[in-house]
């Protein structure tokens, strides 16, 4: 239950691993809920209706809505699910999908399975619950502790899965959302360039390119002014550090700060693919010490 | 200094993303059409364009992987080839023609490979009746121990024959409102017990068939009440118009859960995880057809019951429809594999 989504590796068929970002258990409950509204509402219009025809007496109308509420939502999952590719509206509307874990398509089998191992282990639980105050002392502490476990399995296992995504070999992650942000290695016109000696760039690895990276990314157009203040004293606190570190001997003027960290940016990136390709991955600045014993 | 510009060192991993971009900005656009309409609607070209470039586009990703340190680019063609990658492997669009399948070829199919199973849990039910009808007549006061409370509904051993009978025929004002009830909480009951065998079956087969068997303890006692009372030909009437369909649905389920637990005690050469999955496939379709045998007993039991009375139609109709069932188990989808 940390903060940091879990990731899990699909391989597709073709052979190269696809990281997807673990769906958060607090997600899929809300996603459940919504579920739980929309199949509520439909067996709500339905008992309506019912009522209105006059057939149901009312003492029968409850064992009524429960069959309704009953065949509204096995059949909702499941068609919900194939149809719309491993999401049900509730899912949809939180960016949260139904996977295959072994890569491949997601089988109508494996989504039938799966929510039918939801009827096992939230509804018919549920229910039960529900009616709680005619149940013995013993029955009920056997039911609490059977929704207890259930509840728990997702907890202690690393894909947070369910016992149905378990049977049915499911995960439940979260939609990615991409966007393309510019390449900044791309040299900008008009801007100085700034030239840098091999012993510059030898003091940093993939951690801090990726971290400078992600200073230079902001679309400063859409920051507020303070904020905007805020990431100019960064930048200049990083370039103030580069020079420091690497021993730069140029001048950096204030107003050239972005020019000089995107120029630094290229070429450390230059040098670290080069030095990638040519075998050595330097992850981080303490590439050069020895690894730690053990 | 910035006076003299030095010459721009090249970057392959620039140049790698600057020759493809333009088939990723189309690829992300193709997606986003059969995201948002449906992988159907896209035209011939478009789907023959989506699915290479999807390959070139995760291929790119794990060039991306080898020689690029560019955290935009990575995360920007993670997050597309997984995208990608769901609408090419999403499931069969094609629902009717599935479910159409299903119905034709793989549930009669299904049911035929666990034939076994389902025997089993066929006498498991039977038994469980003859020793709940001996129990009865033994002591009656078996009743109400094999009785659940909730389906007892004030018919007890105290019950006269003509109390008895009226429930049964539930054509007076009365008893229609106890029946509704009645017919509500029973399908809820039996529901509930198809599950639970279903579910349990998963532990080794002896749950399911012990749920079963006490079904049919029950089952058994409340007939010997009837019988006590000479109403065993009403009573025969009454539980073959859904009976035959709704205690058949049982006996599926239940096989179903004795399919799972044959998973568990004899996986063969198969891991035991691996004969789950493998068994799984069968006992699913299993479920499906309970579910569905379900919903017709509960179409005939909220119908058919209240609007046929006579005892003999009643036969007709119950074990009509059972040998509709069986008609279709036996012969749907002979030699098609699925």
């Amino acid at each position: 239950m940390s903060a940091v989504p879990r990731r899990v590796e699909i391989l597709p068929p073709e052979g190269v691993a696809i990281a997807f970002e673990v769906a958060p258990l607090g997600a899929r409950f809300g996603a459940q809920i919504i579920d739980l509204i929309v199949t509520g509402i439909a067996t709500g219009l339905f008992l309506v209706l019912v009522a209105s025809t006059g057939w149901v007496s009312e003492g029968a109308l409850m064992g009524v809505g429960a069959m309704a509420f009953f065949f509204a939502r096995i059949p909702y999952y499941i068609a919900a699910e194939i149809a719309m590719n491993g999401r049900t509206p509730g899912k949809r509307m939180l960016g949260l999908r139904v996977i295959a874990q072994e890569g491949g398509t997601l089988t109508p089998h494996a989504v039938t399975l799966r929510n039918q191992m939801k009827e096992i282990e939230v509804f018919t639980p549920g229910t039960l619950l529900l009616i709680a105050a005619t149940l013995s002392t013993t029955t009920l502490l056997i039911l609490l502790a059977w929704v207890a476990i259930l509840l728990a399995v997702p907890l202690f296992n690393r894909r947070r899965q369910r016992l149905g995504d378990l049977a049915a070999g499911t995960l439940v992650v979260t939609t990615p959302r991409p966007k393309l942000q510019p390449d900044l290695a791309e040299p900008r016109p008009q801007s100085p360039q700034f030239a840098f000696a091999v012993h510059h760039l030898e003091h940093y690895g993939r951690y801090e390119l990726q971290t400078l990276e992600d200073i230079l990314q902001v679309d400063r157009t859409r920051l507020t002014q303070a904020a905007a203040r805020q990431h100019s004293q960064t930048m200049g606190r990083v370039s103030d550090a580069i020079v420091r570190r690497t021993g730069y001997e140029g001048l950096v003027r204030e107003a050239e700060t972005p020019a000089f960290l995107q120029s630094f940016y290229r070429n450390q990136r230059a040098f670290l693919e080069n030095r990638k390709l040519f075998g050595e991955d330097r992850e981080d600045k303490n590439h050069a010490s020895p690894p730690p014993p053990g | 200094m910035s006076t003299q510009t030095p010459p721009l060192v090249d970057l392959r991993s620039a140049r790698f993303r600057a020759e493809r971009e333009a088939d990723w900005q189309r690829l992300d656009a193709l997606v986003t059409r059969a995201e948002r309409r449906g992988l159907t609607r896209l035209s011939f070209e478009d789907a023959r364009d989506l699915a290479g470039l999807y390959r070139t586009t995760i291929n790119a990703l794990s060039v991306a992987r080898a020689i690029s340190l560019d955290r935009a680019l990575l995360t920007y063609l993670e997050a597309l080839s997984a995208r990608a990658y769901l609408v090419v492997y999403a499931p069969e669009p094609r629902r009717a023609g599935r479910v159409h399948r299903l119905l034709r070829v793989g549930i009669p199919n299904a049911v035929r490979r666990v034939l076994p199973a389902l025997a089993l849990a066929y006498a498991a039910l039977i038994l469980g009746g003859l020793v709940g009808y001996l129990l009865y007549f033994d002591d009656p006061t078996w009743y109400g121990t094999l009785m659940p409370a909730e389906l007892v509904q004030g018919r007890d051993t105290t019950s006269t024959r003509a109390e008895l009978l009226d429930v049964l025929q539930s054509g007076s004002d009365q008893a229609l409102d106890d029946l509704a009830g009645f017919a509500g909480f029973l399908f809820s009951h039996n529901t509930r017990v198809a599950i639970l065998t279903f579910a349990l079956g998963i532990l080794a087969c002896w749950p399911s068939l012990f749920l079963v068997f006490a079904f049919g303890l029950s089952l058994g006692a409340f007939v010997g009440l009837h019988v006590e009372r000479g109403l065993a030909y009403e009573l025969f009437a009454w539980l073959s118009i859904h009976g035959v369909t709704e205690l058949s649905a049982i006996a599926v389920a239940a096989a179903g859960g004795v399919h799972l637990g044959f998973a568990l005690l004899f996986p063969g050469r198969a891991t035991r995880a691996d004969a789950l999955r493998r068994n799984g496939r069968d006992a699913v379709k299993l479920a499906v057809l309970a579910a569905f045998m379900l919903c017709v007993a509960a179409v005939i039991e909220g119908f058919g019951r209240q609007l046929i009375q006579d005892p003999a139609a009643r036969i007709v109709v119950g074990w009509g429809i059972g040998l509709l069932w069986i008609g279709w188990l036996y012969g749907a989808g002979r030699g098609q594999g699925g």
